[in-house]
């Protein structure tokens, strides 16, 4: 995002430019520029959870919008009028100079960016304020040194977050090839891209995390491989590679030094931080995108979720490509027409019976859903169990790529199964049935590899095996591939056959559009494999980086060849929070959960791994903290993990708060849920006793024109036609003022 | 550098030698002496990224100093700013507003919506449906049922329509 200080930055620098001047006479089409946000985005906006930065401009915004509304209204009166009283609009002007100089910089910066004037006017508001603030500081004080060494500091700090964000920007990937996509194809197909780039990003850090902390210290004490490469390798991940540092089996468990002056490097600390550290940087990162999704797309559930007027004012700016806007009008002409039918037979009740067949057509495709999803994993898990003694039976060492093949087949044929459903299955929105469409495959796929870690804690690593954490990590391994494999080859193939087909038959089939939401859930299954793997087999979020690498270019080139741009709208900022919010819930509590399981309460193999020996993970960190106690220097540690992380006082105490914070803001949330009705129903009357007033107004005033046609010859009927006139103007006012009295008493209720 | 709030440095040059290539004839490349520079519409209109946007006529209007599409440096600066992600949403709803409203009236009204459907089904739907669309539009939106949309309806509107901010994006 970028920073006010960046802002500041360049607002500075443009000082240095000359800038024209501009003339005080503004033409009355600018006057419009001067309207800001309106006074009630406090009420109405749900970002009101937000920073104190926020709320000072927001009032600036407010105070100055009535002074520019009360402005904007003389200027509707007089709409020939060019010129502008211009010692009204100094005033104004002054008196928002005034406003802006008590502000620290960094707010009137914000105040002054989010005013919608040209930039020559910012520019200028700027000078203004600066000069403004100059003469009244010659009154003030210096600064003594050590605010004015701060200042130098966090001046420094933020020019260092500049330039870092600045390369960050220059680094980023594949801008150009999302303008394209985005002007062919427009922001929905664009979401599911910009969500493969954000879990490549993960992937990146967890790699140079595990490279920098585990890889290389691994690196530095090497152990002979004796065994022979054959290229199957890269396939099933056993044989060479199993005693390379892609396992967790080869980590040595002994504390690496390098002469005797090195810093000792506990590699089991190592191991375990490292892992934890890349899962608690994810957990964060996913909690704060998730919350940025909510805030900002917190729909109030209102009339206009099914309206037309989203339609007719979120047109995509971004799709630039001729063909596509053509379609694109094309589209939005025929859900239109959809939309404008759908409000006709909205009124159209369903008969019992109808109901009734809906009803049980629902409840079948649930029924059979599950019980697809269930057959599936009883399958996995019987082809699991058997799998030993299968693989005893045939020799070829490619048999162990059978479970991760069905569980790919698995995943390719049941979502296309579950989309059949639509033809049995009416619901009342698309929207509907596409969120339903995604928790039946999500549910599938959570249940796979659920199945799949269950067998793994409870039968893999309890069978006492040589080295089950590497069998794990090969197992993923192979998982991972496979799937991989399986989407490079529907892109690749499946999708241009599809298209080929729909060449053939041009009338019915017509050619395919991508559909996001299987392509969403596919990345977020393979991820969470990633999660899980990455403890077994720290290498695996390299291999996952250079997968989704492939995928970007490859899904992209079928885009391009074999797609055609969506014609229904899709509401993509909703389903990116949804998605979201699906990676976080099953998919990184399950893997939390896993690994926690893992940690304590499995026995790691005892001649292998950095945790060879011990009775459980864990004791990694008992046994440290009990190193720790001896030596008088880190005594705080112990303590905070004694007092703090290992004392259920203090989580049940920390629950308790959230708790209660949670509910006091849910309260809040309900009691802003009341006062945008009454205030809607606020805006209502008012509009009527506008109208009201109006007709009034025309009434007198066609009553006063023949009053005083008439008045020549009849004077004295005038004095008494006034009289009821004026008598009727106060009952008018005496109505308004009564029903104005009713509506401010009903906040106060 | 030109004092644009949401837009990088990097990004800032490169709208400049955009600005510079659509007519490298009228302007300089030196704008230390800030001249006065405007470009004609019809060669903002041909812009790549805009001559196919059904509403480029309006966008360019808009941004431009005197309402005729001719831009300066600074315009093109800001529209591009106010186009771009990082722009806050109420600036983008304030000047979406003033490009549906064609008649420059600081209302939209059934006129103004009709021109709106009219530039975006490109003659598709037939006159009929188009009003009943207006009226749609003004039934479901029109907060204090004047007939006519405010800042304040629109922008209560676009509170409800989290795709806007994503979907008013120009990318350059």
């Amino acid at each position: 995002m970028f920073s006010d200080d960046q802002l500041n930055e360049i607002i500075v620098e443009a000082e240095n430019v000359p800038s024209r001047v501009v003339p005080e006479k503004t033409p009355v089409n600018s006057s419009f520029s001067m309207v800001s946000s309106i006074s009630d985005i406090d009420v109405t906006d749900s970002q009101s959870f937000g920073n104190p930065d926020d709320k000072k401009s927001k009032q600036l915004l407010r105070f100055s919008t009535s002074l520019n509304e009360s402005f904007l209204q003389t200027l509707h009166r007089s709409p020939g009028s060019v010129g502008i009283d211009t010692s009204h609009e100094n005033i104004q002007g002054q008196k928002l100079i005034a406003s802006l100089i008590p502000m620290t910089s960094r707010d009137r910066i914000k105040a002054i960016r989010s005013q919608p004037r040209t930039m020559e006017e910012k520019r200028n508001l700027k000078k203004m304020v600066d000069k403004e603030k100059s003469k009244q500081s010659h009154r003030i004080l210096e600064f003594n040194c050590c605010a004015q060494c701060l200042n130098s500091v966090s001046q420094a700090y933020r020019r260092s977050k500049n330039s870092l964000s600045e390369l960050l920007s220059y680094i980023s990937l594949w801008q150009k090839t999302f303008k394209v996509i985005g002007g062919k194809f427009g922001t929905s197909v664009l979401s599911y891209f910009n969500f493969l780039r954000w879990l490549l990003k993960f992937n990146i850090f967890s790699f140079i995390v595990t490279f920098s902390f585990i890889i290389i210290p691994q690196f530095t004490v090497p152990e002979k491989n004796t065994l022979q490469f054959t290229g199957l390798e890269f396939f099933t991940g056993a044989g060479y590679f199993q005693d390379t540092v892609m396992y967790y089996g080869f980590y040595t468990n002994s504390t690496v030094q390098h002469g005797s002056s090195g810093a000792p490097y506990n590699m089991q600390l190592a191991y375990i931080f490292t892992i934890g550290a890349c899962l608690i940087v994810c957990f964060f990162s996913l909690l704060f995108s998730m919350a940025r999704y909510f805030r900002n797309n917190f729909i109030n559930p209102h009339i206009y979720s099914r309206g037309i007027t989203k339609l007719i004012f979120c047109w995509d700016f971004t799709v630039t490509h001729e063909r596509a806007v053509k379609l694109k009008q094309k589209n939005l002409s025929t859900e239109i027409r959809e939309n404008l039918s759908e409000i006709r037979q909205e009124n159209v009740k369903l008969t019992l019976n109808q109901q009734l067949i809906h009803v049980l057509a629902h409840l079948a495709a649930w029924v059979v859903s599950t019980g697809v999803a269930i057959a599936c994993c009883v399958a996995v898990y019987y082809l699991a169990e058997n799998n030993s003694e299968f693989l005893k039976n045939h020799q070829n060492p490619g048999a162990v790529l059978l479970l991760p093949f069905l569980v790919s087949c698995i995943n390719l044929a049941t979502p296309r199964l579950y989309s059949l459903f639509r033809l049995v299955e009416r619901y009342e929105t698309p929207r509907r049935e596409v969120y339903i469409l995604l928790i039946r495959n999500i549910f599938l796929k959570i249940s796979i590899i659920g199945i799949l870690c269950y067998y793994w804690l409870n039968i893999v690593a309890q069978a006492g095996e040589e080295c089950w954490e590497t069998l794990i990590g090969q197992e993923i391994y192979r998982l991972l591939l496979m799937d991989f494999v399986f989407s490079l080859a529907d892109s690749l193939l499946g999708e241009f056959l599809r298209r080929l087909i729909g060449m053939q038959f041009p009338t019915s089939l017509g050619l395919q559009e991508f559909d996001i939401a299987r392509n969403v859930l596919e990345l977020i299954y393979a991820q969470t494999l990633v999660w899980i793997g990455t403890f077994f087999c720290p290498l695996l979020p390299f291999i996952q980086m250079i997968s989704l690498f492939i995928m970007f270019y490859v899904k992209n080139i079928s885009l391009m060849m074999n797609f055609q741009p969506p014609s229904k709208a899709w509401r993509a900022s909703q389903m990116m929070t949804f998605f979201i919010f699906l990676l976080f819930f099953p998919s990184f509590t399950g893997v939390l959960c896993t690994l926690a399981i893992t940690i304590w309460r499995l026995k790691p193999s005892a001649d292998c791994g950095p945790f060879r020996g011990l009775p459980f993970f864990i004791h990694s960190i008992y046994s440290w903290i009990d190193t720790l106690s001896k030596r008088p220097g880190y005594l705080w540690v112990v303590w905070i993990y004694q007092n703090l992380i290992g004392s259920v006082h203090f989580f049940f105490i920390l629950t308790l708060i959230v708790l209660i914070i949670t509910y006091l803001y849910w309260q809040i949330t309900e009691g802003r849920k009341i006062m945008i009705r009454l205030l809607h129903e606020q805006i209502i009357n008012e509009g009527k006793d506008k109208m009201f007033l109006i007709e009034k107004l025309a009434k007198l005033q066609d009553m006063e024109k023949r009053a005083n046609t008439s008045s020549f010859t009849m004077e004295r009927r005038d004095v008494e036609q006034t009289s009821p006139l004026h008598v009727r103007e106060h009952n008018a006012a005496h109505d308004l003022r009564f029903r104005r009295s009713v509506q401010e008493e009903n906040p106060k209720v | 550098m030109f004092g644009v709030p949401e837009l990088d440095e990097g990004v800032q040059k490169g709208l400049f030698y955009r600005y510079q290539d659509l007519a490298p004839q009228l302007v300089p490349l030196d704008y230390t002496s800030c001249p006065d520079v405007k470009v004609p519409y019809e060669l903002i209109g041909s812009m790549p990224e805009l001559k196919d946007n059904p509403f480029r006529q309006r966008i360019a209007q808009v941004f431009s100093d005197d309402g005729d599409g001719h831009m300066t440096l600074d315009n093109f600066l800001d529209m591009f700013s106010v186009m771009s992600e990082m722009a806050p949403r109420d600036l983008k709803a304030y000047y979406a507003f003033k490009i549906y409203d064609f008649n420059d009236d600081g209302y939209i009204c059934a006129w103004d919506l009709e021109q709106t459907v009219t530039k975006l089904t490109r003659g598709e739907l037939s006159a009929e449906e188009v009003s009943l669309v207006c009226e749609k539009v003004l039934g479901e939106a029109d907060g204090d049922h004047d007939g006519r949309l405010s800042l304040e309806d629109f922008q209560n509107m676009i509170l409800r329509a989290p795709d806007f901010l994503s979907t008013f994006h120009i990318r350059i």
